[in-house]
């Protein structure tokens, strides 16, 4: 992503005050499999007695697209990054899906109105007696 | 006749009330859940306790009579300290599940818990919980929820009369069950469902379909079997979800059977919901222009005495009414109303009614039974001979095939030489009958069905006239019909007219070729093969034997969809009412008579629902008479000749019910129903206690 | 003791023996016509003496001979805890484990059962033995002590009770009542009051 577009597209990565103090105080964790770069403040500034820590997404600024290792990491359930922990993915982990509301992947119970392929059973139905 | 106080209002109450009918007169209402006013006292759920002066401790007013003098508080201190206390106790071992439970918003426990019940539980050990038990494709039950007030046992026992539910085990460990987990074999047997206070029983077929307070109420009456019960069609928007009883002391108390109840689920099923035109052998969905069209030409081409109409057993008294008119302006008199060919009709009302009346078997002190399995024909009647016969002194004698009405019986014999034997005096349950204050005599179809069936019609009057059956202030002399619509159409005169042919007749003709058109309207328990080649028109709500063999088909409203007059076996006129409109392009059944006869050119006089029922009322006042008994007098004499084609015929008489559940097209299109018919197979013919 | 259910094991059918059905009419005729219903717990007690049970095909059986529901007579069997659901050993083992036998050492008695005999209503792989607590069966004064078939066996201990029931299995006669030195249930350091002997009142002749 160029420099230039980041000025005004906030919503890929980051924005350039993220870029400058990321730049300023971030000391590089580590990068996960989709290539999101963990950080933490390097001057030990915290927030409310934890030591900051954030993420710079490649690509779509979107929550749900940090693992579980190092969500764990991130929230301050875990002191050390999954790097340093050895941390395995396990064979039933499933890989990280979008999230897909409000696109038309969504989806949708079965119910309701806005489900497509076979239309759900709906009060007043009945069948009709055909010939033969 | 004590004379009590309760919560200072004096009540004087008949000797024997229980306190707790005594508290409901005086105006205060006592909670209950195993006190239930048609079945005996078991008193065992506490919760009607209240306080008595005088006495040491809150009494159970469900189980105490009233006394001469007694001081009752229904709403102090202590006896709502005393309710909560058995209320926490119910609630120990129940499960709370209400957001899943079915009866939650219908529940007894779950109201009485909002004026009794405490915040919190002090109980922390484990709750109790109960398999499930098997009760058959219709009752579903969710036993951890039970509280053991054996409502259901005793209504199984007392009222359907099938001793089949019961309570093993003992205290906590105690569990209501059948014996093996068999399917529980009454006609009744989803009455337990109304019965049971929490959501242990509750309906297996529309199990987590809907709740109590999303349904349209409406009041209407039921057609599957000639009783005419009271139900509660309970619909939401354009179905039908379930169907209730209704109170109506004098017809069905609070019970119906399972077929009015379960049929629900035929009414969507197999509908007829467009006209359909044979075209090439063929039956293509048509307008109404087209099938009226198709009607006009087969209908102007043919003449009148080889036009002929048959009405089946559901069709309301309205569309009878109408089709007869039309058929009387066409000049036709072959019109017939007894599908199932009973030789019964045009001697007098008294004669093809239930004289004594539903609630007058009450008051019967012996009874005959003639070709009639009422327990299969009309279960709800069934359960109050039971009653009468619980009460004591009451016998019961039956003449035809041997089956378990759930009552013991003396048989007398199978068929009409019987019936002979009776008449000439030789048998001596005609002795019995004669002793008898309040004789009672129920000749059913499955006599009347038989080819000497006038000459048997005879011979039970002439039983009536002999055992003195027939005075001023009793009439023991009944028909019990299956057919809802059957009295109605015979009050209308829905009869052979002058030359006119009957059923069989029509049938003969039509296979012969002397009949051209033959109108059904919703018979469908003909044998359609012998149409022959006639042009069949059929008008109806389901497509069965009759739509397969039309040549037109009108599609026509089923019970819950239309305001139709029924009139049941004891000649009581009753509205039934619409719940929800008819399917797709149907219509209620006279409108498309009506319509019928303009393009035929012979505009029937009424263009609305009272018109046409003003119109009945002026030729027939008891139509007017809604919810009432119109007594008859007009029993025929008997003559000797009348009882001479009775016959030495030993043969058992026909049993007109085969197979209970699928007696009329809606339940021959339920699921439900051929669910119920597979789990009971056709009733078996069973030897008499 | 109280969830009391049909055993999964049911044999294919149930007949009195001609002395017992002899005995059974009789009963029945104690009754008035339409009451023969009463006789149910005679009937099935009866069954489970010759059977040592209750079983499934009983229930129907006497319940046809007293033209009474089968549910009905289900009820009555499940509800008294003295009727048997499951197969007994030859010598059933009824073992009080209410507060005075309790208290006495009831426990240390179901140890040895479930020693020699396994565990609690199951019949030892011989069926010769099964055991069940039971409340209290009335012999406070003697406890702690187990019933065996019809008799009481008194005053027991652990080491008495291991007796007992080797010597039942081996089919050895063993003397019912107090297992003690006393008899029946005198104080067990002999008499302390009543000692001497009977003297007449005065006046009495």
């Amino acid at each position: 992503m160029s420099l230039f577009s980041e000025i005004f597209v906030w919503w890929h990565g980051q924005t350039m005050g993220t870029r400058f103090y990321t730049w300023r105080k971030g000391k590089l964790m580590g990068t996960d499999d989709q290539g999101n770069k963990y950080y933490q403040a390097s001057d030990g500034a915290s927030i409310g007695g934890y030591v900051r820590r954030w993420a710079i997404y490649n690509g779509d600024a979107e929550a749900s697209r940090v693992p579980p290792e190092w969500h764990g990491w991130l929230h301050h359930t875990v002191d050390v990054t999954p790097d340093e922990s050895g941390y395995r993915v396990k064979p039933w982990e499933k890989p990280h899906r979008a999230n897909l509301t409000g696109t038309p992947l969504a989806y949708r119970p079965s119910g309701s109105i806005l489900a497509e392929g076979v239309r759900p059973a709906a009060t007043g139905d009945y069948e009709a007696w055909k010939p033969e | 006749m004590p004379k009590l106080v309760v919560d200072g209002v004096e009540v004087e109450v008949e000797p024997g009330t229980t306190l707790i009918q005594a508290c409901e007169a005086a105006g205060s209402e006592i909670p209950r859940f195993c006190y239930h006013e048609r079945l005996s006292i078991a008193g065992n759920c506490r919760m009607c306790l209240v306080e008595v002066e005088k006495s040491p401790k809150p009494v159970a007013s469900c189980a105490m009579p009233a006394g001469e003098g007694m001081v009752v508080h229904t709403n102090s201190p202590l006896v709502k300290r005393a309710r909560e206390g058995v209320m926490e106790f119910l609630l120990i071992n129940h499960p709370l599940d209400c957001p899943i439970c079915d009866q939650g918003g219908e529940c007894d426990l779950q109201d009485q818990s909002m004026a009794y019940g405490v915040d919190g539980s002090r109980f922390h050990e484990n709750k109790r919980a109960v398999e499930e038990k098997y009760m058959g494709p219709l009752v579903k039950t969710v036993m951890t929820r039970c509280i053991h007030c054996t409502r259901c046992i005793r209504f199984t026992t007392e009222v359907a009369g099938i001793s089949e539910l019961g309570a093993i085990g003992r205290g906590e460990d105690m569990e209501i069950t059948t014996y093996l987990e068999k399917a529980l074999s009454s006609e009744l047997s989803a009455n337990v469902v109304d019965l049971c206070p929490v959501g242990a029983l509750t309906f297996r077929p529309t199990a987590f379909s809907a709740r109590p307070w999303e349904y349209k109420k409406t009041e209407s009456i039921d057609v599957m079997d000639a009783v005419g019960s009271n139900i509660r069609v309970d619909s939401r928007g354009a179905e039908v979800m379930r169907i209730l009883p209704r109170t109506n002391d004098d017809v069905n108390e609070e019970w119906i059977s399972d077929k009015t109840r379960f049929v629900v689920d035929g009414l969507k099923t197999q509908r007829l919901d467009t006209p359909y035109v044979r075209e090439n052998g063929k039956l293509r969905a048509a307008t109404w222009d087209e099938a009226f069209a198709a009607i006009a030409a087969k209908v102007k081409a043919a003449k009148p005495e080889r036009m002929a109409a048959i009405a089946g057993d559901l069709a309301c008294a309205e569309s009878m009414k109408a089709l007869k008119d039309l058929f009387d302006k066409l000049g036709s008199a072959n019109i017939d109303c007894r599908q199932d060919g009973a030789k019964i009709g045009g001697k007098g009302r008294a004669a093809y009614l239930f004289n004594s009346t539903i609630a007058g078997i009450e008051s019967a002190d012996a009874l005959l039974i003639v070709g009639s399995d009422p327990r299969k024909e009309a279960p709800v009647l069934n359960a109050r001979i039971l009653k009468r016969w619980n009460q004591g002194h009451f016998r019961v004698g039956l003449v035809g095939e041997k089956r378990d009405l759930t009552y013991p019986y003396d048989y007398l014999g199978a068929g009409a030489s019987t019936l002979g034997d009776l008449v000439a005096g030789k048998h001596d349950f005609l002795e019995v009958l004669k002793g008898a204050k309040n004789p009672m005599i129920i000749v059913g179809q499955g006599a009347l069905t038989q080819k000497n069936g006038a000459a048997i019609l005879a011979a039970a009057l002439k039983i009536a006239e002999l055992a003195n059956a027939v005075r001023e202030d009793w009439n023991g002399f009944n028909v019990l019909h299956t057919a809802a619509s059957r009295v109605a159409g015979l009050d209308l005169g829905f009869l052979p007219g002058e030359g006119g042919r009957d059923v069989e007749a029509i049938l003969e003709g039509a296979s012969k070729g002397d009949v051209d058109f033959v109108y059904l309207l919703g018979a469908d328990e003909i044998d359609t093969a012998r149409l022959g080649s006639a042009f069949v028109v059929y008008q109806g709500s389901h497509g069965d034997m009759g739509a397969h063999r039309a040549d037109v088909i009108l599609p026509g409203a089923a019970y819950t969809e239309k305001n139709g007059t029924y009139v049941n076996t004891e000649g009581r006129v009753q509205f039934g009412r619409r719940a929800i409109f008819p399917m797709g392009e149907a219509r209620e059944d006279w409108t498309i008579i009506r319509a019928l006869s303009a393009v035929l050119g012979q505009t029937l006089p009424y263009d609305s629902l009272n018109a046409l029922r003003d119109a009945m009322a002026a030729a027939l006042p008891h139509f007017d008479a809604v919810d009432m008994i119109v007594p008859a007098h007009d029993l025929p004499s008997v003559s000797d000749a009348d009882l001479a084609a009775l016959g030495d015929d030993t043969s058992p008489f026909a049993v007109p019910v085969k197979d209970f559940y699928l007696t009329n097209p809606v339940a021959r299109a339920s699921r439900v129903m051929a669910l119920c018919s597979a789990e009971f197979g056709a009733a078996p013919a069973q030897a008499a206690e | 003791m109280s969830v009391r259910r049909l055993s999964p094991n049911q044999p294919a059918s149930f007949a009195f023996t001609p002395e017992n059905l002899a005995w059974a009419k009789k009963e029945i005729a104690k009754y008035p016509a339409g009451r023969e219903a009463s006789a149910i717990i005679s009937l099935l007690w009866q069954a489970q003496k010759q059977e040592g049970w209750v079983s499934e095909p009983a229930i129907r059986v006497i319940g046809d001979m007293l033209d009474m529901p089968y549910i009905r007579a289900l009820e009555i069997a499940t509800f008294y805890t003295m009727f048997n659901l499951a197969p007994v050993g030859e010598h059933y083992v009824q073992l009080c484990g209410t507060t005075p036998c309790w208290l006495r050492g009831a426990d240390e008695l179901k140890e040895v059962c479930r020693k020699h005999i396994g565990p609690e209503g199951h019949v030892s792989a011989d069926g010769k033995l099964s055991w069940l607590e039971v409340e209290c069966l009335g012999a406070c004064v003697n406890a702690p002590m187990v019933q065996i078939g019809d008799d009481f066996y008194e005053d027991l201990d652990a080491s008495k009770l291991e007796t007992i029931l080797t010597k039942l299995r081996n089919g050895e006669q063993v003397e019912p009542g107090p297992q003690s030195a006393r008899h029946s249930s005198e104080p067990l350091g002999g008499l302390t009051s009543l000692t001497g002997t009977l003297q007449p009142a005065a006046g009495d002749k």
